[in-house]
């Protein structure tokens, strides 16, 4: 499989086990009892320190969207895209592309995060942002 | 503030999808402020420049073109609320008495601003940013999604307000979007998807344009009258984001509610009014779950009330409150540095009862409210003195 790296550092990390799951990095205040994403350099809240703290790859989806507009500054033609606000049980919630059409997404459906391939290096190497995918209920 | 404030000239470039010279916009709206306050450029105190694309010191060599007179510049950015916030910084610069005529003028091209989130990392290959994600279309989207989830609210409803703004705009001169026809819902529900459940119809007017508004004291305003009333600043408030629950820091296009709540709020108290004294209102109506939203965060209806004000006509003109009486985003345009000034333009003559077929009747008090990238909220309200 090819490497998977993510764009930028901070964001996600991406174990080199494909069985394990990525996972957002997101900051935790301990004074405010609350998470954060992406990192903060201070509670937001409180103005006291916070600390790095991984996120939980699974959520509940509480909104989306199909986009059928190109990206900003841009004007080619797209197929469309699915968009979300995934909330985690951390009380996060993320904004992020979602993979599926219209018709497969309800609102209060399980979503799991996965990287997201953006751009490809000569030596296969992916440079990743993030996604979530609709966890199938068994 | 420290003295009172009055509009005494406004001027607009008309928002256009046609690809124009920023420099003509410019020049345009600029001259027009002043034609319309009937002062020259020379009385100008201080000067804010308000553009989101455009390179560095583009608006001070546009200025030139205006005159040379030392008249101190500055430029102002806030997103969409960048002509917003170039007006409360005239306004506070005369109300402060740095000066005592300040000019606001704000211009673009929404269309050629590029990606503000790209990034280019030294020595590798450009890469997109982890916070380039989606399009503003995406996050308005999902707010009327949910909403359509919480409170029952249908697609027609937000092809209604889209309907109602683009027929606003029909009569405004300086709209972006003039059908030459009535618009009605089932021609904007038909219109091309952009972002579900939103069509090209309900997303607003992207293009070319200029607004300016020239304020000044109350002696300048009484000076300058020219027999037509006079227009006071009775409110110019702004606030950035507080958190809230499930609060969103990347890409925060829509923001959180309490931002335009809160600020509306301080706004009414620093007027010493409230909603039932306000004759009409201008909103970030970039998309209609904007304007739905905003009828209750400003508190015109109760919450969940908004789908029933729009229904009961109360915000078309004609109405109660009618919400973008020149067309707002939806139709009027949003070029994004001089939207949050064409507000200023359309409320002054509003109030003077200018405006002809687009006129609200009796109009004393006015609102204008602009959001910048979810993350600034500035209202202000203006009154025939």
């Amino acid at each position: 499989m090819a490497k998977q790296v993510p764009l930028e550092e901070g964001y996600m990390i991406i174990p080199e086990n494909p069985d394990q799951p990525a996972r957002l990095l997101g900051s935790y205040s301990k004074a405010a009892n609350k998470h954060y994403f992406p990192i903060r350099k201070l509670c937001p809240i409180t103005s006291e320190p916070v600390e790095t703290v991984e996120l939980s790859p699974e959520g509940v989806l509480f909104s989306w969207s199909f986009i059928m507009m190109p990206k900003m500054g841009s004007r080619e033609k797209v197929a469309g895209y699915g968009v979300g606000q995934i909330d985690l049980p951390e009380g996060v919630r993320i904004q992020a592309p979602i993979d599926g059409k219209m018709g497969d997404w309800k609102i209060g459906m399980k979503m799991k995060l996965v990287p997201n391939p953006v751009v490809t290096e000569e030596d296969g190497t992916q440079y990743c942002g993030f996604k979530f995918v609709p966890v199938q209920e068994k | 503030m420290n003295r009172d404030v009055y509009v005494i000239g406004v001027g607009m470039h008309r928002f256009s999808k046609d690809y124009i010279p920023k420099r003509d916009l410019y020049f345009t709206a600029g001259m027009d402020a002043l034609k319309d306050a009937g002062i020259k450029f020379r009385d100008i105190g201080a000067l804010y420049n308000g553009y989101i694309g455009g390179g560095m010191t583009e608006g001070i060599g546009f200025a030139k073109d205006l005159g040379l007179t030392g008249v101190p510049v500055t430029h102002v950015e806030n997103a969409s609320a960048t002509g917003s916030s170039a007006f409360r910084e005239a306004v506070w610069a005369v109300s402060g008495g740095q000066c005592e005529v300040a000019m606001a003028l704000g211009y673009d091209d929404m269309r050629l601003m590029g990606n503000p989130m790209s990034r280019t990392v030294p020595g590798k290959k450009k890469l997109p940013s982890m916070e380039n994600i989606m399009l503003p279309a995406g996050f308005f989207a999902m707010w009327a999604q949910r909403r359509m989830h919480e409170n029952g609210t249908t697609i027609e409803t937000f092809a209604k307000v889209a309907a109602k703004n683009w027929n606003h705009g029909r009569h405004n001169p300086m709209s972006q979007r003039r059908a030459d026809h009535e618009v009605t819902v089932e021609e904007v529900l038909a219109a091309d998807m952009v972002a579900y459940p939103h069509t090209a119809m309900m997303a607003c007017a992207s293009g070319a344009g200029a607004a300016c508004a020239i304020v000044a004291t109350k002696e300048w305003a009484q000076k300058y009258a020219n027999g037509r009333p006079i227009i006071k600043v009775l409110a110019s408030q702004s606030q950035s984001e507080v958190y809230n629950d499930g609060h969103i820091f990347m890409g925060a296009v829509v923001g959180p509610s309490s931002s335009t709540e809160l600020t509306g709020q301080a706004a009414y108290k620093e007027a010493g009014l409230g909603p039932k004294d306000i004759d009409f209102v201008h909103v970030h109506d970039a998309f209609p779950i904007e304007e739905l939203m905003y009828y209750e965060l400003l508190g015109f209806c109760g919450p969940g009330e908004g789908d029933r004000m729009l229904h009961d006509g109360e915000t078309t003109l004609g109405g109660r409150v009618p919400f973008s009486p020149d067309g707002g985003l939806i139709a009027r345009g949003h070029p994004g540095g001089p939207t949050g000034l064409a507000q200023v333009w359309d409320a002054t003559r509003q109030l003077r009862g200018e405006q002809g077929k687009f006129q609200v009747e009796g109009a004393r008090t006015g609102m204008v409210h602009m959001m910048g990238a979810g993350s600034i909220c500035i209202v202000h309200i203006l009154q025939r003195a």
